[in-house]
């Protein structure tokens, strides 16, 4: 029987289909073209325990297939966030995961147990793998130790599941999403962007301000789907997937390489419509070839 | 009326000047309200551009349902733009951004554009037709030039530089203006060009730069409010915080934006 609802450690979705963090604001301004239920999920833009200005100017640069962005988490803070938008979101008829980013480990700490309290959010998507904020973000995500750090001790202020999401940035993928697991994580989600670079060849500058910024799009999908794959066959734990979907056959491709979830980030920027339509698009082709998709995760054959 | 993807058709799409290429796109449906100083985010029909390109709308027609855009060859992006033929469909969304604010009180508008920041000028006639216009110009050069017939035909005065005097007066059109700003007295200053050019005019402009409206041409990722990288350095209470010029914006108080970023 067709079934497009999927479970993540205990919370279930209508539908794999999830708004990666930074892509999509607190989900206002994309309510604007299509209801959010649509969605399986949205996951907010980075919070931080206090207001964050975010990098100068510029903050993007476009790239074959991609673009890098280096927007360094401006966000109005956690209180904001919890006072202004949590409720709107949640009665928008979607699962909300609050993306979470601290400087410290007890910066996480009580960014997690203040959110924890939230009954608006469902899941915490512990964001270790910022590539364009000074501190925090990326230090923890880089070495297995500390992703398995700063997860056990989120974990103790943790009332919501946690998803620990992992950059691409590392020696061995595979260790950091152990680390996770041994953590005590509940889920993990990758991958982050990709650390670059883009340069102005006639200025002899970096375009971006911050001169590095993470890639993202559909030039790193492959390098996405390799990842999915290792951590797969390296933890029992439950994967969302990311990087560069932008249709349906991409969601499938993640699932079969064992994403339980997908997050669909840039598609967004490029068009508003990308996340509703995969979903419509993909809840079509479940319905018409009568498939359970929880099924096809990570059916990869591979002798 | 939720906001959606509109699929334009393209009546014409030409080399008006050097490098420089005017466009005609047509809805099948009610484009909504536009108002002068907005802007059209425009999907290119490739594969491998996954940006839109935000460009000023220039000039529009409520009934025609068309609008028009100017644009200047600067990368591939436009490159490919450039390729896109009459009769072939773009996506884009539009109308976006606050544009400008016109009062009723308003009477006397001065316009000022610089290069192709004059493409925003043409559609502030258009959107608000009673008022009177002051419009002055400045361009490289004469082959670089831009909707100038449209404005002659919707300004009392026009006032047309060029840095090499192949058209109008030679210089910098900040002269005419200097030579000008007391006798009009304007209500209200609009104007659109490049951040150099507004460095000058806070000079130019002084005791009207509280009635001066710039808009400000930023990279651009999603148009629409979410993404966050069209950040503006404005003024605050605690010294500055980052508005979008997608939303906030494009159109800000000459006073308010921090011009060295």
């Amino acid at each position: 029987m067709s079934d497009l609802k999927v479970n993540i450690a205990g919370v279930e979705f209508n539908n794999p289909i999830i708004t990666a963090s930074g892509t999509f604001g607190f989900g206002r301004e994309y309510a604007e073209f299509y209801p959010l239920s649509a969605l399986g999920g949205v996951c907010t833009k980075g919070l931080t325990n206090y207001v964050k200005l975010g990098n100068p100017y510029p903050r993007i640069a476009e790239t074959p297939m991609g673009m890098i962005n280096a927007v360094g988490l401006q966000n109005p803070g956690a209180d904001a966030f919890i006072k202004n938008d949590a409720e709107w979101l949640k009665k928008q008829g979607t699962n909300v995961i609050a993306n979470v980013a601290g400087n410290s480990i007890e910066d996480y700490c009580a960014i997690v147990e203040k959110i924890s309290d939230v009954p608006y959010v469902d899941m915490i998507e512990l964001n270790i793998s910022c590539p364009n904020v000074k501190e925090g973000g990326m230090a923890f995500g880089v070495l297995p130790k500390s992703v398995e750090e700063i997860t056990k001790n989120v974990k103790k202020y943790a009332k919501k599941p946690i998803i620990v999401k992992l950059s691409p940035n590392v020696a061995n993928i595979k260790d950091n999403a152990k680390s996770a697991e041994a953590g005590g994580a509940d889920a993990i989600s990758l991958i982050n962007t990709v650390s670059g670079m883009a340069i102005d060849w006639k200025k002899r500058r970096p375009i971006l301000a911050n001169v590095n910024g993470g890639l993202s799009g559909p030039c790193v999908k492959p390098i996405a789907l390799k990842m999915v794959w290792d951590c797969y066959n390296a933890v029992k734990l439950p994967i969302i997937g990311l990087g560069g979907i932008t249709s349906y056959e991409d969601v499938l491709e993640f699932m079969i390489c064992g994403a339980s979830a997908v997050e669909i980030g840039t598609a967004n920027i490029s068009d508003p419509m990308a996340s509703y339509n995969i979903a419509k698009d993909l809840e079509r082709y479940v319905a018409d070839n009568d498939i359970d998709i929880n099924l096809l995760v990570g059916s990869l054959i591979t002798d | 009326m939720a906001k959606k993807d509109f699929t334009l058709k393209t009546l014409c799409n030409e080399r008006v000047g050097d490098g420089v290429y005017k466009m005609v796109l047509k809805a099948g449906e009610d484009i909504g309200e536009i108002k002068g100083g907005q802007f059209i985010h425009i999907a290119l029909p490739d594969k491998t551009h996954i940006l839109r390109r935000p460009f000023c709308i220039a000039d529009f027609s409520k009934e025609d349902r068309t609008v028009t855009v100017y644009y200047a060859i600067i990368g591939d992006g436009t490159k490919v733009l450039s390729r896109v033929k009459a009769g072939e469909s773009v996506k884009a969304l539009l109308p976006l951004g606050n544009g400008f604010t016109m009062k009723e009180e308003y009477r006397k508008v001065m316009l000022i554009g610089g290069g192709m920041g004059t493409a925003v000028l043409p559609a502030i006639p258009t959107a608000w037709a009673d008022k009177e216009y002051y419009t002055f110009l400045g361009f490289a050069k004469k082959e670089k030039m831009i909707a100038i017939n449209e404005l002659t035909d919707r300004s009392k005065e026009i006032y047309v530089a060029t840095d090499d005097g192949s058209y109008g007066r030679k210089g910098f059109v900040t002269e005419a203006i200097a030579e000008n700003i007391e006798r009009i007295d304007p209500d209200v200053i609009m104007v659109c060009g490049p951040e150099i050019l507004y460095k000058v005019l806070k000079k130019t402009l002084e005791g009207y730069t509280d009635r001066t409206y710039i808009s400000l041409e930023k990279r651009m990722g999603c148009g629409i409010g979410a993404c966050l990288v069209c950040n503006c350095k404005i003024k605050s209470a605690d010294g500055m915080k980052y508005l979008r010029a997608c939303v906030d914006g494009p159109v800000f108080n000459m006073d308010e934006v921090m011009l060295d970023e």
